[in-house]
């Protein structure tokens, strides 16, 4: 089985955070062409990691139709002052992806429909000429085994933290206190300023 | 009447942002954020962290996605925005991200060492909520003390304390006994004002703390008292 061709996702020069901003407020008042402006942004990073999460290609394209359509639906409850667009859209994202992974009843489905076209590390390969990809690395880097491993399976794997602990042989408490302070350390890293 | 172990929320914040709390605990956290602008402060920066996560990944978006999404849009009617009130109701809260670092570390401190209770019922929501943005005030102090100590009563308080401010926030555990309630105050060498009453909020705020004052807990009957009627169950420095 060949590899599909996967192309690098950029973002486009001009994508700055004051423009998003901007671009949801006409998206909530019904414009159509900021929303395809707002979809150009986000489209990639929303499939992007709702794929991490889910793996099955299908599967995860219906859920980022359904993220891209809510952000569409919702633009009006988008507040500048709690986070940047990018955060809310991305949120809602993953949360979707991990309601799904979690409504599924028959959890066999997923595995049965886990044979994805490309692995998991491809994708990393692929990304990682990305800036962003290269920071999260370098802060990701910077963190212990324990925080490294609880985050990548809490996010990008989409589990429970019962579920995290149990993959890492290691207490419920220990995991949820290794996760914040990864994440913290991620932000100061990454310099998130929110 | 819901009680919310707070000490075990505030170490949340991380699990919370990255979506990993099953959903019992999903939605106890995300009624405690209501009334936590520390823990919600935290959530909002590592939102922003898990963010960068998810750019770390992304994909093109398969062909012909973007034409169903636009479709879709002119089937979909949009939500109206929230009035302005509901919508802002949360900013008050809104902390510098370092101080509320600070803030919940100084929360879980107190926490920890007291197991504070939160009590949630519509009617002491606002109360709750006054409280919650006095206690931000003091614990993200660049001076804020915390003390701790057991009550004779078997529980714990603790005192966190800015001198700047000349306020101190006072949390308690235990119960006192039927038809009595814990009554916080202020000592100094002039003698004793009450604070307030713990058995109204979990934590009570002394103001007007002066050097040297300390704070005091009693066993008082429901509704309190103009002055102490027992010996205190607890001193702390304030």
């Amino acid at each position: 089985m060949s590899r599909p061709e996967i192309r690098q996702w950029q973002p486009e020069p001009a994508a700055q955070e004051p423009d998003l901003v901007a671009l949801l407020a006409r998206v909530a008042r019904g414009d159509h062409q900021a929303f395809e402006l707002i979809y150009g942004e986000l489209a990639g990073p929303v499939y992007g990691v709702v794929r991490q999460v889910l793996r099955d290609p299908a599967q995860s394209e219906e859920v980022a139709q359904e993220v891209l359509l809510e952000v569409w639906r919702t633009a009006s409850r988008f507040d500048p002052a709690r986070g940047s667009a990018a955060a809310w859209a991305l949120t809602i994202a993953h949360r979707r992806a991990v309601d799904r992974v979690r409504s599924e009843t028959a959890s066999a489905r997923r595995e049965q429909k886990a044979a994805p076209d490309i692995a998991p590390d491809d994708v990393a390969e692929v990304v990682a000429a990305t800036l962003d990809h290269q920071r999260v690395r370098r802060c990701l880097d910077g963190l212990t085994e324990l925080q490294r491993e609880s985050i990548r399976l809490a996010y990008y794997s989409g589990y429970t933290y019962p579920q995290v602990a149990q993959l890492l042989g290691v207490a419920l408490g220990t995991v949820k206190t290794r996760i914040r302070d990864g994440l913290i350390r991620m932000r100061d890293c990454m310099e998130v300023t929110w | 009447m819901v009680k919310i172990l707070a000490d075990d929320l505030h170490v949340l914040t991380g699990s919370y942002a990255l979506d990993t709390l099953p959903d019992p605990e999903r939605a106890e956290f995300e009624r405690h954020l209501q009334h936590c602008p520390a823990c919600d402060a935290e959530v909002r920066g590592l939102r922003e962290t898990a963010a960068r996560l998810a750019m770390a990944k992304a994909l093109p978006p398969p062909p012909g996605m973007e034409q169903r999404v636009l479709a879709a849009t002119y089937r979909t009617r949009q939500l109206p925005p929230l009035p302005p009130e509901r919508r802002h109701h949360r900013h008050h809260w809104r902390i510098p991200r370092r101080m509320a670092a600070f803030a919940a570390a100084a929360s879980v401190a107190a926490a920890v060492a007291l197991g504070i209770t939160q009590v949630s019922t519509q009617h002491q929501l606002e109360s709750t909520r006054a409280s919650d943005a006095a206690i931000a005030r003091v614990v993200t102090a660049a001076d804020a003390r915390i003390e701790t100590g057991r009550t004779s009563a078997g529980g714990s308080v603790t005192v966190v304390a800015s001198a700047a401010l000349r306020e101190a926030v006072v949390t308690a555990t235990g119960t006192p006994p039927t038809g009595r309630v814990f009554q916080v105050w202020v000592m100094s060498p002039s003698g004793a004002r009450s604070a307030g009453l713990i058995a109204d909020t979990s934590t009570v705020l002394a103001s007007a703390v002066g050097p040297g004052d300390r704070i005091g807990i009693t066993v008082e009957p429901a509704g309190g008292t103009s002055k102490p009627t027992t010996t205190p169950i607890a001193v702390l420095p304030a």
